[in-house]
């Protein structure tokens, strides 16, 4: 089979398997919905490394969509290696969590549990849209796909109504991100011409390296500012799908939905396109300076921020969605200071970790009959040890303990931004990742140790915890494993070892472009040594803000960010509409409406008098109508 | 020529539609004031034959055959309209003893 039919059916196969799904599947018996769900999944991840085995790569033409002008969107695939990259995270990491939820979603109802597996096949076909697409628009496409599958999964549950505000916050915050793609796209195609990846980017890339004022041999259409806008546009859609500072807020409220949705879409893949994004564009961002330099601040921002109020949590899953921010703040960062390929390396380790701890959660979650409150857990150790274990596993990576597959991701990112030459922004962030990589340690400490550890809690609804299915156990496993030993492929950042993903990815983002040398092993190794104490040491000691009232009060409250928007927005905006239905839509245009009815009717009101019922009332009005008529004929005849 | 041949002796064509302005008055007000549904039927059609006796006299005036084809047509049509009529009447009779029109009045507003 050729590569572009190979590419053309991983797309496909989810999407066949949502039809059937959204067909009749609910119809049929549930072992029919648990075969396709999570098997067209897996078929796409064999068609994936099909192509990642036969070194596929190119630019594939299917069919010329839109022709109007000079508007030319082909449909078109770019299968290179940080697509296939890409593809291998979300159907490999996709497939285990999706056949995880065959066992999480076990006690819904038939109609809900194919709907379930519906959503989640058309969220993976978006998602591969999202990064196998060779142009803009189907860019956008896949993006608002995926916020679409998003709102639905989020928003489940659709009888709880705490889940439908959080859907639709999700939906209205990730539109926002959707316009300014679309602008920046806009902005791009006036300047270019063109919407394909290849065009534009051949357009950004000088032919030869000039310095200075010169004049250039190619045809380059920016200038500086307008690039900077469109690169400014793209991230506003990078921030709001990737929950980042200031378009965050609702990633923790979209934890309402299942746990596997947590786990695939707002940990593993969705929340990490808006680093897939930069990483694309990035011949983009290599030219726009001030926006490059935007998405390292942000990231390092982002993911103190978020660290400080995970410290505060007592929602197990909550702790995991500021986790999940923190961490992409640190992706940000990454590709921000220009290390793309460090980046995505943190991207597929915190895709095995964060999985694997959101997956392990649900794990206790389903078994404590959806309390998700931790301070209601406790004693867990002793009852579930699988699971303990294997949340345990993916606590240290995220901490970044030695050797496991976080530590190497975390500690290439910092020593990256450390050692960066000449570069004042890197080293400011460089502070930051180390600070919030300490925190890391204490409130993963915090989430463990809390959890699992110490006596049951009094208020734990299960006295004695079910394990967890089969069918639950084994990705989880999986996972774990992952996340122990994933770090074998890139221990490079260390001076020793292969740098797989580097190696992998540097055709398609570029080669990373300095090197560190001991000083920065040293720094990362004592970084992680002391996050790792910092792990320890919150078994037995309070966070600092427990003894600083207004430090806490600010922290639970996630730093007044709800309580501003909601002010600034949402409250206006209710006001605009409660005017505009009671001031205009209720008197003028209803009453316009209603006055027609009414008129309408006291019209025929009097008009059916003359509808006697009585034939003979008929023939007179006809009869003396025709006389009348006759009468005016003669006269006239006569005159 | 105000005057019409028949059978060997004269007469004016005047008389003709005198007969046939009684007979459609007389119809008129058979409609107007008789309650028996049947009977009204019945007027209904010497209207229709006063006009067609008016048609027919126009039509002999003015040495013209229009007239005597429409009577022919119009005659046609109170065929067809006496058969519609007589089966919904048999209708109505079959579900209620209807004597009088005025009690067929469910259609009023």
């Amino acid at each position: 089979m050729t590569d572009q039919a190979l590419a053309l059916l991983v797309l496909l196969f989810p999407v066949a398997g949502a039809i059937l799904l959204a067909g009749r599947g609910w119809r049929l018996p549930r072992i029919f919905t648990v075969i396709v769900g999570p098997g067209v999944v897996w078929a796409s991840f064999v068609c994936v490394l099909a192509l990642w085995s036969g070194k596929a790569h190119g630019d594939f033409t299917y069919w010329t969509w839109i022709k109007s002008g000079s508007l030319e969107v082909p449909f078109n695939l770019l299968i290179d290696n940080l697509s296939i990259f890409m593809c291998l995270v979300i159907t490999g990491v996709g497939g285990l969590i999706v056949t995880y939820s065959v066992g999480y979603m076990e006690h819904e109802d038939d109609p809900s549990y194919a709907r379930f597996f519906t959503y989640m096949d058309v969220f993976i076909f978006s998602m591969l849209l999202l990064v196998l697409a060779g142009n803009f628009i189907f860019l956008i496409v896949g993006w608002a796909m995926v916020g679409l599958s998003s709102y639905l999964l989020i928003g489940f549950w659709y009888q709880r109504h705490s889940a439908v505000v959080a859907a639709r916050k999700a939906f209205v915050m990730n539109v926002i991100g959707d316009v300014g793609m679309i602008l920046g796209t806009f902005v791009i195609f006036v300047n270019t011409q063109s919407v394909r990846y290849s065009e534009v980017f051949a357009q950004l890339t000088p032919s030869q390296p000039c310095t200075g004022i010169c004049h250039l041999p190619y045809r380059f259409v920016f200038d500086t500012p307008t690039l900077e806008l469109a690169a400014f546009l793209l991230l506003v859609g990078a921030v709001a799908k990737s929950a980042q500072i200031p378009l965050h807020t609702w990633l923790p409220d979209a934890m309402e939905g299942p746990t596997p949705v947590s786990a695939l879409i707002h940990a593993a893949t969705m929340v990490t396109a808006g680093v897939y994004l930069v990483g694309r564009m990035h011949p983009i961002y290599d030219v726009a300076v001030y926006a490059h330099g935007a998405v390292a601040i942000i990231g390092a921002v982002t993911a103190l921020f978020a660290a400080t109020i995970a410290i505060v949590q007592t929602d197990i899953k909550r702790v995991l969605a500021y986790s999940t921010m923190s961490q992409i703040g640190y992706m940000f960062l990454a590709v921000g200071i220009g290390a793309y390929a460090a980046g995505f390396f943190h991207l597929l380790s915190h895709a095995f970790f964060k999985a694997l701890l959101f997956m392990a959660a649900g794990n206790v979650i389903h078994a404590m009959h959806d309390e998700q409150d931790m301070r209601k857990y406790g004693g867990l150790w002793g009852q579930m040890r699988p699971t303990s274990i294997s949340f345990l596993v993916g606590s240290l990576s995220l901490v970044g303990v030695i050797p496991l597959v976080g530590f190497f991701s975390k500690e290439q990112i910092l020593g990256l931004a450390f050692s960066k030459p000449n570069d004042s922004l890197a080293l400011i962030v460089w502070i930051i990742g180390a600070v919030t990589a300490l925190i890391t340690g204490f409130y993963t400490g915090r989430m463990w140790w809390m959890s699992f550890w110490g006596k049951p809690s009094p208020q734990r609804p299960v006295e004695h915890p079910h394990a967890p299915p089969l069918v639950m156990m084994v990705p989880v496993g999986i996972l774990a494993v992952l996340a122990t030993v994933g770090g074998v492929i890139q221990t490079g950042a260390l001076g020793v070892g292969p740098a797989k993903v580097n190696d992998f990815l540097a055709p398609a983002v570029g080669p990373l472009r300095w090197e560190g040398d001991w000083s920065e092993v040293v720094i990362g190794l004592s970084t992680m040594v002391l996050a790792t104490g910092l792990f320890l040491a919150a078994m037995r000691i309070r966070p600092w803000s427990n003894y600083v009232p207004w430090a806490q009060r600010l922290l639970e409250r996630k730093y007044y960010f709800d309580e501003v928007y909601d002010a600034a927005f949402v409250h206006p905006m209710d006001a605009v509409a409660g005017f505009a239905l009671r001031g205009i839509e209720e008197p003028v245009i209803d009453g316009a409406v209603v006055d027609t009815g009414l008129l309408t009717r006291a019209g025929a009101a009097s008009l059916s008098l003359t509808q006697s019922g009585y034939f003979r009332n008929y023939v007179l009005v006809f009869v003396g109508g025709a006389v009348v008529a006759a009468v005016i004929l003669l006269l006239r005849a006569s005159s | 020529m105000s005057t019409l041949n028949i059978g060997g002796s004269q007469l004016d064509a005047s008389w003709f539609l005198l007969l046939s302005a009684i007979l459609f008055i007389l119809g008129t007000a058979g409609v107007l004031v008789r309650r028996n549904p049947l009977v009204i039927l019945i007027s209904i059609e010497l209207m229709l034959n006063a006009a067609n006796l008016a048609l027919v006299t126009f039509s002999r005036q003015l040495q013209n055959m229009d007239g005597q084809l429409f009577a022919l047509m119009s005659m046609t049509v109170a065929a067809a309209e006496a058969v519609v009529g007589l089966a919904i009447l048999v209708d109505i009779f079959r579900t209620r003893d209807a004597e009088d029109v005025d009690d067929l009045s469910e259609l009023r507003g």
